[in-house]
């Protein structure tokens, strides 16, 4: 909570975003803001538009309207160039719930691709760079295999590593836990919990409340297009103030209903 | 009639001189037909319609019509089209001075340009929307996601499919014969009618094109392995 004192730099502010699929309003006009440094977890039930909102971070979805702003990039979606969006993704890095590596290249060129392609890297540092981050994520053993030699949870890890090696000033995980079998949950969990004590951004979007509730400095609960309450860890999985909160968590986690 | 082993191999060897044009009127409408279909793709799954409309036409009906009609069409029409660009702006070319082997590679970069953007597109169908978005969160830009996402795995993915135009393409060029290139087919004619022992001519013509044949399929194959070692051998 401390973070939000004085002196402390705000890394994106989201206004009034608002995005349709046809006739289904998805997104119905949030609001939202976050610091450097802050580890965000969005939960919320199925279909409520979570993922939409990621995506819409990075323009991987155009919004219908809003302003999204990551660092000193801004961009109204009434008036966007490609221009802007490709400075913009520059300012992010996604993790996907299923991984999505480059299929024909190895862990590590798909770690060093972006920092080749995009950051005009020579061939050596990037090497080095994404040796360093493969090793940071436990697979320096791992660095000539390709995705489809991986378990998920290694393929995971790899995507982990490709986000980390932009160093953007955000990286934006979607479900990244979602698409693994049990016993592979929580070799990632803990990699992204390692990065979060790093002071990395991070926004979450998860199922696993137990693991939203010990990394997160701050909890939005989203349901039909809407934020309809954020705050504190405590103040979402104890002390929440909306019904639709609380019905939420009700559904996910029987046995925190002795606290509601 | 009997068959004349000995003048088969005798016909071989005068068909083997046939193998550079042969390879010459396969491989470069193969290469320009490739650039074809790049580009023809590239339009076909973009945004501007017209343009969209147009490629969609020519590849319904390269794929539509038979290669030799191409040959023919290009064959006879182009000389009068350029008679008559020639007359109107004084130009000093004579259209009978053109290699007819021109006009055949021309239509057939035609032919494989259709088939090709067939290939492509069905090739980059193959590659997951989830590579592609992730390649654009990473920063690429569009030329940079097809270039070094999109299509090494698309084509990665084409090989068997481009080997069969290759191979196809081989056994097309015997029609040039009827526009008077000697390539193998038509060679093996010419010894045929020289000697008159058709049978023997067309036996080692077959001999000839079965043996480039393969070797095209070995190639293939060694290149199907290296291109493809990122997929998984445990199915
Ligand atoms: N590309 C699309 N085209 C049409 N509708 C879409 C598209 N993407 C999402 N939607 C719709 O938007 C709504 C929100 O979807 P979204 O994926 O953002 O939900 P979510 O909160 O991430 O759900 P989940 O927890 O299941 O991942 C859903 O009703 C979904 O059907
Ligand atoms: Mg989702």
């Amino acid at each position: 909570m401390n973070k939000r004192a004085i002196g402390v730099k705000r890394m994106i502010e989201i206004t009034n975003l608002k995005k349709n699929f046809g006739p289904n309003e998805v997104l119905k006009g949030i609001n939202l803001k976050v610091n450097k440094g802050d580890i965000i977890s969005i939960i919320g039930p199925s279909g409520s538009g979570k993922t939409t909102l990621l995506r819409c971070l990075n323009y991987l979805e155009k919004p219908d309207e809003g302003i999204i702003t990551i660092g000193e990039v801004s961009i109204n979606a009434r008036k966007v160039h490609k221009k802007d969006i490709y400075t913009l993704r520059k300012k992010s890095a996604m993790v996907f719930q299923s991984y999505n590596l480059f299929q024909h290249k190895t862990a590590l060129q798909n770690v060093m691709e972006g920092l080749i392609v995009v950051q005009k890297k020579n061939i050596k540092e990037a090497q080095e760079i994404a040796t360093e981050l493969l090793r940071k994520v436990g697979l320096e053993h791992k660095t000539k295999a390709f995705p489809s030699h991986l378990s998920g949870g290694q393929q995971q890890r790899v995507g982990i590593a490709r986000a980390l090696a932009l160093n953007p000033e955000v990286i934006l995980f979607d479900e990244p836990t979602s698409a693994l079998d049990p016993e592979l949950v929580g070799e990632v969990l803990s990699v992204i919990a390692k990065i979060a004590k790093e002071g990395k951004t991070m926004i979450i979007v998860t199922h696993e409340l137990n693991f939203a509730r010990e990394i997160s400095d701050r909890i939005i609960f989203m349901d039909n297009g809407v934020i309809v309450e954020e705050g504190s860890p405590k103040e979402i999985f104890v002390e929440q103030k909306e019904e639709r909160t609380k019905q939420f968590l009700k559904r996910m986690v029987p046995e925190l209903d002795y606290s509601i | 009639m009997t068959i004349d082993f000995p003048f088969i191999w005798t016909a071989f060897k005068e068909i083997l001189k046939a193998i550079p044009l042969t390879l010459l009127l396969t491989i470069t409408p193969l290469a320009i037909g490739f650039l074809i279909g790049l580009l023809v793709t590239w339009i076909r799954i973009g945004k501007a319609r017209l343009i969209r409309l147009i490629a969609n036409f020519y590849v319904s009906f390269f794929r539509g019509t038979p290669a030799i009609m191409h040959i023919m069409i290009i064959y006879f029409g182009l000389p009068i089209l350029i008679n008559q660009l020639v007359h109107y702006f004084e130009l000093p070319i004579e259209t009978n001075k053109i290699p007819i082997s021109l006009f055949v590679i021309l239509a057939l970069s035609f032919t494989a340009g259709a088939y090709f953007s067939e290939i492509i597109r069905s090739g980059i169908a193959s590659v997951t929307t989830g590579q592609i978005e992730a390649a654009y969160t990473v920063g690429m830009n569009t030329y940079q996601v097809a270039k070094r996402i999109i299509l090494p795995q698309a084509l990665a993915q084409s090989i068997p499919n481009i080997t069969n135009i290759v191979v196809g393409f081989l056994h097309t060029t015997s029609i040039a014969f009827l526009v008077s290139q000697t390539e193998i087919t038509g060679a093996a004619n010419i010894v045929a009618s020289k000697n008159l022992k058709f049978l023997e001519a067309f036996i080692a013509a077959g001999i000839i094109y079965w043996l480039i044949t393969l070797m095209i399929e070995m190639i293939s194959h060694f290149i199907e392995k290296k291109a493809k070692s990122y997929i998984s051998s445990a199915l």
